[in-house]
């Protein structure tokens, strides 16, 4: 049974839809939330992620959970994975996250914002049911920027349903952005007149298809509003509800073309044919490729037959066959062109990488022959979105590329590190067995038995200078000589005791300070060799460690090296893929232009030959009456 | 052949039901399938496909960080804006021990990211441990559009870890001026 939304593209559309305003989100700011960052890596995530560039965001961090740099916001980081993955395209990983937090967490706003993501990621995969479910656990308040969109997904999630009412109700009670609401209900609008509540869509419509609409984005969308609602204004025989709706798109728009034949039907249909060949004789002389124009190529030679001007009408027909056959001929040639599988390649040629992925649209074809074509192609959303896409893929693949050219020059980093390691290693060896580190401490300690004697036993010679103890040693050695105890020296032994006594004197006057100037010495020589052996550590430690490190690294590459290809590989086939669907998707498109032009030949050469009969009718009519 | 009537009703239903089809393009890889309906294997494969690039590029990321930037020598600069009213970034020069290491160019997107709370990574590095001094010069315009170039400058000493230091803008409302600081992040 199908179900009251429709089939599958009309819900595709209003997923589109809601996928344009997601675009559009980060315009939705009005004054900016804030956030006070307390762990620099978390926010440096956050400024890849404001600016869209989801990948680097992801990356970062991933490797920033994994260098537990960003404790202070866990909880944050991990509800922004799971956005960051659901904006990325992986849904499954997005769901098991919130799924996740939904199950460990008892924090009600984190709840209610993990619940509005889940609501999200089922929304994006069409589980329109469930998306409400998810959408109606959230009870508090949602940060402002989720707040403005959960109406839009609510409603969207209803219309996916068929609970257009409900879905209008939500949108009616929405003081969200003017962008959004117009989307919205522009979705809602075309929901509505596509299950036969044409007065319910109608007011959607004319809703959208009445507002100011300041940015180029909204003035496309109320003209988009106005065709829709002009053809269904047509299609249930209302011509002067349909011209009022259809003349408001722009002239110059790109939706101008559809619009003048609508104007021409609705003056068809009220018999007004002199009237409806003003705007197709507008039509006739614009580009072929548009639909409007083919049709226009129908529709003026029928004019001209309803008002019996069947000379015209045969001259119309004729220029609109021979408008047909250029036309497919020029078809043929552009369909070899896109089969040789050049086209993909070189609409990329000009192509800025820089530019994030939401950002991104092709705005410009390669100056050829072909470009009247690709201009058509590449106004076609299901064209953009496989070749943003397959710039997406080219991205990895350049990306993996990049990865696998530093892989290369950190290898070679490595062998250079190890090579320097090997050279250096003997000098370093020497050096260490020159340096008798045990000795020295021996020595010190040596130092410091002395001086604690010293002290211990007052030895005011033992600090004495060189000078002093030779001076020391002098005086004592005199004393010791054969002619010390004669008569004639006792004016030298005077002298002796004299000088001995000054020099006791000096020593014993100055001990406490030299006692404390060593000891100073000794406290600067102990962080001296606390120093050497610190760095003796360290070198011992780097004798050990450095191979350790230099082969836990090259085992690391040699691991991500093969994974590296592998996924290389996979990206490759996924591209070629792409670009295969893309090439099929222009090949078949420009099949389906030749198709239709030649259905329209076909109409053509038969409204043609019916014109002819019935002249050569009239004609033996009137001969056979004659005779 | 039909009549006329007939015939133009015939071609205004159909260019309705097309319109009310293409109302909205169509996005073939943007659409999700049916509740009902399994989801196409090549989507799971893109999935798959990116959630192993995804992961493999982590692991290169840190592999890249650890080799380039050990956490014994590494130093890290950000650039954090808060409120930022008074002072419309342009660029910002620094200098790490008098050398320059970097001169960066701000976008109006990344400046709006830096608005928003986004934090940029501003330097990533190697110093020895011990003290060092970084200047930072911040030119842009200043309140009534004024070119404005102010610095500030930090000495740090640095550990065995990491070391992460930032560069702030703030507005000082009293005077209606912006401010720059530069310090360790804590």
């Amino acid at each position: 049974m199908r179900s009251p939304w429709g089939d599958r593209r009309a819900r595709a559309a209003a997923i589109l839809a809601a996928a344009l305003l997601l675009v559009a989100a980060p315009g939705w700011a009005g004054k900016p939330e804030r956030l006070v960052v307390q762990d620099p890596h978390y926010g440096e995530v956050l400024f890849h992620f404001y600016q869209k560039d989801d990948f680097t965001a992801l990356t970062h961090l991933m490797a920033a959970q994994a260098q537990s740099r960003v404790s202070n916001h866990e909880l944050d980081a991990e509800l922004l994975l799971g956005g960051l993955n659901l904006e990325y395209g992986q849904h499954r990983e997005a769901g098991r996250i919130f799924n996740r937090l939904l199950a460990q967490v008892d924090d009600p706003a984190i709840r209610d914002r993990a619940w509005f993501y889940l609501g999200k990621v089922r929304y994006q995969r069409a589980h329109f049911a469930e998306a409400e479910d998810a959408l109606r656990q959230v009870g508090g308040k949602l940060p402002r920027s989720l707040a403005a969109e959960y109406p839009l997904l609510m409603s969207q999630s209803l219309m996916g349903q068929g609970r257009y009412d409900d879905a209008a109700a939500v949108l009616d009670g929405w003081k969200g952005p003017a962008d959004w609401t117009a989307f919205a209900r522009f979705n809602l609008g075309v929901a509505q007149v596509r299950s036969e509540d044409l007065q319910a869509g109608a007011r959607a419509l004319n809703r959208v298809g009445k507002m100011s609409a300041p940015t180029p984005e909204l003035k496309s969308l109320r003209d988009k509003a106005n065709l829709a609602l002009g053809y269904a204004w047509l299609q249930v025989n209302d011509p002067e509800a349909a011209r009022e709706a259809l003349e408001r798109v722009r002239v110059l728009g790109p939706f101008s073309n559809k619009a003048l034949l609508g104007v021409g039907w609705a003056d068809a249909l009220q018999a007004e044919y002199r009237r409806a060949l003003v705007p197709w004789l507008e039509l006739r002389d614009r580009d072929l490729l548009d639909s409007a124009v083919q049709e226009s190529l129908l529709a003026v030679p029928f004019a001209y037959g309803s008002l019996d001007a069947h000379g015209s009408a045969v001259d119309a027909y004729l220029a609109a066959l021979g408008a047909f056959d250029a036309e497919i001929f020029r078809l043929d040639i552009a369909i070899d062109r896109a089969r040789s599988g050049e086209l993909v390649p070189a609409l990329l040629d000009a192509d800025d990488p820089e530019i994030a992925r939401w950002y991104w649209q092709l705005n410009a074809v390669p100056s050829s022959e072909d470009a009247r074509y690709l201009y058509h192609l590449v106004a076609d959303h299901r064209f953009q979105d496989g070749l943003r896409n397959y710039r997406d893929l080219l991205a990895l693949y350049n990306h993996l590329d990049d990865w696998k050219e530093k892989l290369g020059a950190y290898q070679d980093m490595l062998d250079t590190r190890a090579q320097a390691y090997a050279e250096r290693m003997p000098s370093v060896e020497a050096h260490l067995a020159d340096v008798n580190l045990e000795a020295m401490h021996a020595r010190r300690d040596d130092m410091v038995t002395r001086l604690d004697q010293i002290e211990a036993t007052r030895d005011i010679a033992g600090l004495a200078d060189a000078t002093e103890r030779q001076q020391w040693e002098l005086l004592t050695e005199l004393e010791q000589s054969p002619a010390w105890s004669h008569p004639g020296a006792a004016e030298a032994r005077d002298k002796q005791r004299v000088l001995k006594g000054l020099l006791q004197w000096k020593l014993d006057r100055e001990f406490r300070r030299r006692l404390w100037q060593q000891r100073r010495e000794i406290a600067s020589l102990d962080a001296a060799l606390a120093e050497a052996d610190r760095r003796a550590a360290d070198v011992y430690a780097a004798r050990e460690e450095i191979p350790v490190e230099l082969d836990a690294y090259r085992e690391r590459i040699a691991a991500l090296r093969p994974r590296l290809e592998s996924v290389q590989g996979g990206v490759m086939v996924a591209l070629g893929g792409q670009e295969a669907a893309l090439q099929l998707f222009a090949v078949r498109e420009l099949e389906a232009q030749k198709e239709r032009m030649a259905t329209y030949r076909i109409q053509a050469r038969f409204a043609l030959a019916t014109i002819y009969d019935r002249a050569s009718g009239t004609v033996a009519d009137r001969g056979s009456a004659d005779q | 052949m039909c009549n006329k009537q007939p015939w133009m009703n015939c071609r205004v239903a159909g260019w309705c039901a097309a319109l009310m089809m293409l109302a909205l393009p169509l996005a073939a890889e943007t659409v999700a399938p049916p509740a009902d309906e399994p989801a196409p294997v090549l989507d799971e494969e893109v999935q798959d496909l990116k959630a192993q690039v995804l992961n493999l590029n982590h692991e290169l990321f840190l592999l890249e960080e650890e080799l380039l930037f050990p956490a014994n020598t590494q130093v890290a600069v950000f650039l954090s804006m808060d409120i930022g009213e008074y002072f419309d970034l342009d660029s910002v020069q620094l200098k790490l021990d008098g050398k320059k290491v970097s001169n960066y160019l701000y976008t109006k997107r990344e400046v709006s990211a830096l608005h928003r709370g986004g934090v940029h990574q501003l330097f990533l590095g190697n110093v020895k441990t011990g003290e060092h001094e970084l200047v930072a010069v911040f030119t842009g315009l200043g309140p009534q559009g004024r070119q404005y170039r102010r610095g500030a400058s930090l000495n740090f000493k640095k550990d065995i870890g990491a070391k992460f230091v930032e560069l702030q803008i703030t507005d000082r409302e009293i005077k209606q001026q912006p401010e720059f600081f530069v310090r360790e992040w804590e």
